[in-house]
């Protein structure tokens, strides 16, 4: 019977540490600003993320050299002289889904998810909320959240000859496929 | 007006116009395009990955912002948004390979599983694995 029930409680633990954690390292982060005089934007595809269902808790982390421009010039001048890469060289953010308890991974479909947490660029942490959606799949979880973020908040200096070229605030796409995290 | 004058105007105004055509031509320049450029590097898969697990520091100081021509069998394909794809290649780790993004692939046929690639990319560093941006196909083979 004690050994009936210690058999019973790891079938337990292991059936759901199984299907706790979920990973991505092709996930996708761009941002768009859109100015009189041209749009910027760029995309990195090496976003790589951890998302938690036990807890809600979600990490994501960014090479800020993974972002890549149409124009090289525009690159150069976003890696040396706004994100200044080669001494800040990654971005995080760290958070929670506040409304876990409304999303039933156990069943597919599309869930509207609330995330806060700590976003830290450039050596500035702030918080910020972030609507998104998750949709639960029989192979994964895909994330999906538009947010917006004011460069000044991150210590992010724009000279004033090209600050009107530089949008106000930036659009910021995130758009992961999660796979559950193989179990050893 | 004197011939001097006119012709010290004209002078400016070549000036001027090679300067706009200058800034023009910097502004639109595209990313460098690595199948026509010289690898400041030719490595292994397994090695590039060892380099960055064995000593993070020293690698990201040696490979990033460097073009790395980099060899190795593909372990996975993944397409992302905008015509991207990702391509991750084995190295000696379960866990970190070396992920590598092209921003436009003309020819996909024999970019699967199990094939052996030679590509060349720009290294932006290490997360769990390390990354190559704005990669180009050097060769392919089954």
């Amino acid at each position: 019977m004690k050994r009936f029930i210690l058999l019973l409680t790891i079938s337990c633990f292991l059936f759901t540490a199984n299907a706790q954690k979920y990973i991505t390292k092709n996930g996708f982060i761009g941002f768009f600003g859109h100015t009189p005089m041209e749009d910027i934007k760029a995309d990195n595809n090496q976003v790589a993320s951890v998302l938690d269902i036990s807890t809600g808790d979600i990490v994501f982390q960014v090479l800020v050299k993974s972002f890549h421009f149409d124009r090289a010039l525009m690159e150069e001048h976003f890696n040396e002289n706004y994100m200044e890469s080669d001494k800040i060289p990654k971005s995080t953010f760290k958070g929670k889904i506040i409304n876990l308890s409304s999303v039933d991974f156990k069943k597919n479909g599309t869930y509207e998810v609330i995330v806060d947490g700590d976003l830290t660029l450039h050596d500035v942490t702030n918080k910020i909320s972030a609507k998104g959606t998750m949709e639960v799949l029989t192979d994964g979880i895909n994330a999906n959240s538009k947010f917006n973020i004011v460069p000044e908040d991150y210590k992010i200096n724009i000279p004033g000859v090209v600050r009107e070229k530089i949008a106000k605030s930036l659009e910021i796409t995130v758009s992961m496929k999660y796979a559950p995290l193989p179990s050893k | 007006m004197k011939p001097y004058i006119k012709i010290a105007l004209f002078v400016v105004f070549l000036i001027a116009l090679g300067g706009i055509l200058a800034a023009l031509y910097l502004y639109n320049l595209k990313p460098e395009d690595l199948q026509k450029a010289k690898p400041h590097f030719t490595i292994t898969a397994a090695d590039f990955q060892k380099a960055f697990e064995d000593n993070e520091k020293t690698a990201s100081e040696r490979y990033i912002n460097k073009i790395i021509e980099v060899s190795g069998e593909i372990a996975s394909v993944r397409t992302g948004e905008k015509n991207s794809m990702n391509v991750s290649l084995k190295t000696g780790s379960e866990l970190s390979s070396v992920i590598c993004t092209f921003h436009s692939v003309s020819d996909t046929t024999n970019i699967k599983p199990g094939n052996q690639i030679i590509l060349r990319g720009v290294c932006s560093g290490f997360l769990m694995d390390v990354l190559l941006n704005n990669c180009a196909v050097i060769k392919i083979s089954k």
